[in-house]
């Protein structure tokens, strides 16, 4: 190695340490607030009509199933419909259409949402023969538009009965027993989809509630129909008897509430079992936000009536797409606001504040993309149904509902 | 791979300037300098520097070389707020360069250098206040890199004996990124600019020797330099965004569920033009003085690119001296074959749309080291100085750059064999 090499080498490396010696250190330099870019802004939107409405309750997503009276509702009964097909196996009920095949019995069950009977009621199971292929919607049909007496008469009688099946936790059902002849009408093949609904009610009247579990009821046991049957394989040999499970795809409480109070009209009231709902209206004006800003937050602030603690209760809204009737409380058989649903929001209430942020829909208003009708607030499917939350409306003088925007310009 | 490739590849990864506030005025600050020799007087490489005669960053003073040269600068900056505690580091490549000089008349050379810096980062301090019973925390910060660099190529030839022209052309490109943040309540809502260049740039160095006697040799020195084709580009342009996973990218987490992307092009945005002139003394002993001015403006039409600050550079003004002492590769002795170099300057930049002036005083000292028989040279320089606008930041920088240059024998006349 010649000496010109060797040193070029020996200066290389050092240039190698040299580099890793002043490795780089990258912290922002402090400057003032002063000719640069972004900027924070602020407004505030009063909101200027506000009312409360009543629907018919829509309880087809609840979790429990009501039967009975409780604080002045009256759940008169509820409807209840079969998958097309039986649960695992998924044999249809035309399969029993074959000579080979023979219903012995059916069962039909709900599960109590209680562990012990304390009164054992007796109810009643009805079905819809002359039903063609639907009877009822579960997110529709309400005490008013239902006709209860296209039903049959009843088919069965049930009671509660313990099943102690499982050693380590005593379940209560619910069971009517029909007669095989029911499964012909389920069966018929000159109907397409045939119904497959049964109506339960109490036999009774009751002053107390019934509560058993929904089929949208996570982890429960929803309503279900075992299907016993016998097949023979030859004219002479039959196999044991055994069964096909079906399980409820709809059910719903029909109830009708009591009556509403001063409180539910004069205050915000959203209440799934009353049926209440609420309209607000945002005065945004002539609002135009700059097409390249950024809403953080557009919230519309609601706050809680005085002695209503409501922690950890959720609302929904959404922008309503027409024009709301802010006058007067009203009592609608069917909800006049249709909602748009991409604007969606769930809020839960933290310290008596209501604060649902409406970003979104307030960009797109802002912009000039979307009419503003107002927002609609519904109570969650999560919380007590029986619960009505109210929040203060315009009538009071500090605590009315606002909204407040916030957005970032760059 | 030799170690001359492992070098230069280690050189490239740890390409990371050093911040300025300043560099955020449209396309940040242009560079005066580029070889290490030239920053160690602080000089904007007309007059000799790294060898008697020559200028690696001036083309005109090319045949002067002895031998062929491969030669690479590389620096590391720091860079002070004044009255603050908040020092920022950077290192990078400044200039790459290959000097081929012909037949002592003639030479050619190609060079990749850095042109303008955009690096900086920055940021507001906090601030809270009140929005109705909703308590608002917020600041801003700022980031941007990237810049200007150029390919170049020149040529140089003599136009009598005691004057030579050069020519290069140097081909404008690269791209930047600026980062525009606002933070409210530990949220960044976050945008960004990318930005990509392309222009030229023609330089014509001339060099002359108007003295000479036995005591005193007096060398002038010029350069113009025109706008071949002004810089044009294409800007990408994000909408703003609320960065929620605050992970500086877009994603599904962020909000809105989309970003546009506005694509411009937009020309004419940077057009440098710029007249230097220089004068070098060199004394019997080796010593030489050297005084120098430059006038530089941008002439681009187009108003500003997006950068952070709404403002650019517009002018600069550059008036610069010192003293160089060469070495003597011959000499016996180890230090005689030192070169010493001190200086220095002071730059004038004038903002284009608010009319404010920074200000950047400053020295550099150098020392150059030959070695070997073709004439490597390794130079080392460290420049400090202050940067300030009126009324505004000042900045206190320091430079330390380290040069290295191979030389090879190409294209050289040979002695005539006896």
């Amino acid at each position: 190695m010649n000496l010109f090499l060797l040193k070029n080498r020996i200066i290389g490396f050092c240039l190698i340490g040299l580099i890793t010696f002043f490795s780089c250190e990258e912290a922002a330099i402090p400057v003032k607030d002063d000719g640069i870019p972004m900027k924070l802004d602020t407004i505030s939107f009063p909101v200027i009509k506000a009312m409360s409405y009543q629907v018919p309750p829509e309880m087809g997503l609840t979790d429990l199933l009501y039967f009975g009276k409780k604080d002045g509702y009256n759940f008169s009964y509820n409807l209840i419909k079969l998958d097309s097909s039986s649960v695992t196996a998924g044999t249809p009920f035309s399969f029993y259409n074959d000579s080979l095949i023979i219903v012995d019995s059916l069962k039909f069950s709900l599960r109590f949402d209680s562990d012990s009977i304390e009164n054992n009621a007796e109810f009643q199971l009805r079905y819809f023969p002359d039903g063609g292929d639907s009877v009822f919607n579960e997110l529709e049909s309400n005490y008013i538009n239902f006709d209860k007496s296209i039903a049959s008469t009843f088919i069965s009688t049930g009671q509660l009965e313990s099943d102690t099946t499982d050693t380590n936790q005593t379940k209560v059902f619910l069971n009517f027993l029909l007669d095989s002849s029911i499964v012909n009408a389920f069966k018929d093949t000159n109907i397409t989809d045939f119904n497959r609904s049964f109506l339960v009610e109490l036999k009774n009247e009751e002053s107390e509630s019934f509560i058993f579990h929904s089929t949208d009821k996570v982890g429960g046991d929803g309503p279900q129909l075992k299907v016993y049957y016998r097949q023979f394989v030859s004219d002479s040999v039959v196999l044991d008897t055994t069964y096909r499970t079906y399980g409820a795809i709809e059910d719903l409480s029909v109830i009708i509430p009591p009556p509403i109070s001063s409180d539910d009209s004069s205050y915000l009231s959203v209440g799934m079992a009353m049926g209440l709902k609420s309209i607000v209206l945002v005065d945004m004006g002539d609002w135009t936000l700059d097409p390249k800003a950024i809403v953080s937050s557009a919230e519309l602030i609601f706050n809680s009536a005085p002695n209503d603690t409501l922690q950890n209760f959720t609302v929904i809204s959404y922008p309503i797409i027409n024009e709301g009737d802010f006058l007067q409380f009203s009592l609608f058989d069917k909800d006049p606001y249709d909602e748009d649903l991409n604007y969606y929001t769930s809020t839960s209430i933290i310290d008596d504040k209501l604060k649902i942020n409406h970003r979104k829909v307030t960009t797109e208003i802002g912009h000039q993309k979307y009419i503003n009708y107002g927002f609609k607030l519904e109570t969650s499917l999560y919380n007590d149904p029986f619960k009505t939350l109210l929040f203060y409306s315009l009538n009071s003088s500090d605590l009315f509902p606002v909204m407040r925007v916030i957005y970032v310009l760059p | 791979m030799s170690y001359r490739n492992i070098l230069i590849s280690l050189l490239l990864l740890n390409y990371h300037h050093a911040q300025s506030v300043f560099n955020a005025y449209g396309l940040g600050l242009s560079r005066s300098a580029y070889h290490t020799a030239t920053s160690g007087v602080g000089s904007i490489g007309l007059v000799p520097t790294f060898h008697p005669g020559v200028s690696l960053d001036n083309s005109a003073t090319w045949p002067g070389l002895k031998f062929t040269y491969i030669s690479g600068s590389y620096n590391n900056r720091s860079v002070g707020l004044e009255n603050s505690n908040n020092i920022t580091y950077g290192n990078g490549l400044d200039k790459m360069q290959f000097v081929i000089p012909i037949m002592d008349r003639y030479a050619v050379g190609f060079s990749l250098k850095l042109v303008n810096n955009h690096n900086s980062y920055f940021k507001t301090d906090s601030s809270s206040f009140d929005f109705q019973g909703k308590n608002l925390i917020t600041n801003k910060e700022f980031r941007s890199g990237g810049g200007l660099l150029a390919g170049s190529f020149g040529f140089s030839f003599p136009m009598n004996e005691k004057m030579g022209l050069g020519f290069s052309v140097d081909r404008l490109f690269g791209s930047s990124r600026d980062e525009h943040s606002l933070v409210l309540n530990a949220i960044h809502y976050r945008l960004f600019n990318i930005r990509t260049y392309s222009g030229t740039v023609m330089n014509i160095n001339f060099a002359g020797n108007f003295y000479n006697d036995n005591n005193l040799i007096v060398l002038g020195f010029a350069r113009i330099s025109m706008t071949g084709k002004p810089v044009s580009g294409t800007l990408y342009q994000f909408d703003l965004f609320e960065d929620r996973n605050d992970n500086y990218t877009f994603d599904t987490d962020d909000y809105p569920a989309t970003v546009n992307v506005d694509t411009i092009e937009v020309s004419d945005i940077y057009a440098p033009n710029s007249f230097s002139f220089g004068i070098n003394a060199g004394f019997r002993n080796d010593l030489n003085m050297f005084g120098e001015f430059q006038i530089w403006n941008d002439e681009a039409s187009s108003a500003n690119y997006e950068s952070i600050y709404m403002d650019q550079i517009g002018s600069k003004t550059h008036f610069g001296g010192g003293i160089v002492k060469f070495g003597d590769i011959n000499a016996r002795a180890w230090q005689d074959k030192l070169t010493f170099r001190l200086g220095t300057f002071k730059e004038s930049y004038s903002l284009k749309y608010s009319g404010k002036t920074i200000n950047e005083n400053g020295i550099a000292m150098g020392i150059g080291f030959k070695f070997a028989v073709t004439g490597n040279q390794l130079d080392f320089s460290y420049r400090t100085g202050s940067r300030f606008i009126n009324g505004g930041y000042k900045e206190l920088v320091k430079e330390f750059q380290i040069g290295l240059s191979l030389g090879d024998a190409w294209f050289l006349r040979r002695r005539a064999k006896q």
